[in-house]
């Protein structure tokens, strides 16, 4: 389902039932232990403002973390945030769709990573969140779409289109 | 299809702090922009055993009882006689300590232009609990941060 490992998961979910109970060591434990989960999500779709996507997720997942009745819950309840607060972000800052790339390197090649950056700088913060929940969760397009709160056609119709740009950027 | 590397990032020491005392009912955090470079920031803040006695205006001696990798134990005395046996962590530019009764967080971080965010929060805790006594806390963190200024004026 997610690109979590089960013994992070583990931990991440022992964390939070300490955490919660008023141990703030243990919510620093968990703060490190949500941190990379957190920033994948809010880099893939805030792009260069990750970083302040990424500390307003977190900000707002420890002012509620006493709202979260079931521990074991605990990474859908993130990535719904992290998403969230990506999404605010990016349009807080007027991100929208670059122009086409000329040429990608081939799959494989030494700059693969920079080049799956060229292709989320492509697409809307929206398709991004697409991408993200589709391509790196798992999510079906109905938890995608009831994630993002947009009707499932039009996560399909948008998923479509951004799994299309991204196909053809890929083998271009 | 070959696997692909999707973009990441973290949180600097300061974000962090913002991050965690959100969780923490009652706490304030204080910041200031200092014109100094973070190392020598954390030099006098990390101190803890000289200079940050000298920084906290509550603070008395604090003494370190045990250090294994990040993780650090010190009992630390108040001006008014109370003592804590405080636990956490400690890294380059990240501090994170709690008693039962009292909890202290720092963090430093590049701020622009060559200087230092240096960020502080922390207070009597309510015990066992993640939350502070929101009494005088913005004054304590302001004197601190006042008088680490002057600690590094000092060193020239």
């Amino acid at each position: 389902m997610s690109f979590v490992g089960d013994d992070s998961r583990a931990r991440a979910i022992a964390l939070v039932r300490a955490a919660r109970g008023g141990d703030t060591l243990a919510m620093a434990g968990l703060l490190d232990a949500l941190t990379p989960y957190v920033g994948t999500i809010c880099a893939s779709i805030a792009l260069e403002h990750g970083r302040d996507a990424a500390q307003e997720a977190m900000i707002a997942i420890f002012r509620s973390l006493k709202s979260l009745r079931d521990p074991d819950a605990l990474f859908g309840w993130v990535r719904q945030i992290a998403t969230r607060e990506a999404l605010r972000v990016a349009t807080r800052e007027g991100q929208a769709a670059g122009p086409e790339l000329p040429e990608l390197p081939a799959p494989g090649s030494p700059q693969l990573a920079t080049d799956v950056g060229d292709v989320l700088r492509r697409l809307s913060p929206e398709h991004r969140a697409i991408l993200v929940l589709r391509d790196l969760e798992g999510y079906s397009e109905d938890e995608a779409a009831e994630l993002l709160k947009v009707p499932a056609g039009t996560v399909k119709s948008r998923l479509h289109r951004a799994r299309e740009n991204f196909r053809k950027a890929w083998t271009s | 299809m070959t696997e692909i590397e999707w973009p990441t990032t973290g949180l600097d020491p300061v974000q962090r702090l913002r991050a965690l005392a959100a969780g923490v009912r009652g706490a304030l955090v204080t910041e200031r922009a200092i014109r100094s470079s973070p190392e020598r920031v954390w030099e006098l803040l990390s101190d803890l055993e000289g200079e940050f006695g000298a920084i906290q205006p509550d603070m008395h001696r604090v003494t370190i009882l045990s250090r294994s990798g990040d993780s650090i134990e010190a009992l630390a005395r108040s001006r008014y006689g109370m003592r804590a046996l405080l636990r956490g962590t400690m890294t380059p530019g990240w501090c994170w300590l709690q008693s039962r009764f009292l909890l202290i967080g720092m963090a430093v971080a590049e701020g622009p232009d060559g200087t230092s965010l240096v960020a502080m929060t922390g207070g009597i805790r309510i015990p066992g609990r993640a939350a502070l006594v929101p009494i005088g806390v913005r004054a304590e963190a302001a004197k601190s941060l006042d008088r680490l200024r002057v600690r590094l004026d000092a060193r020239g």
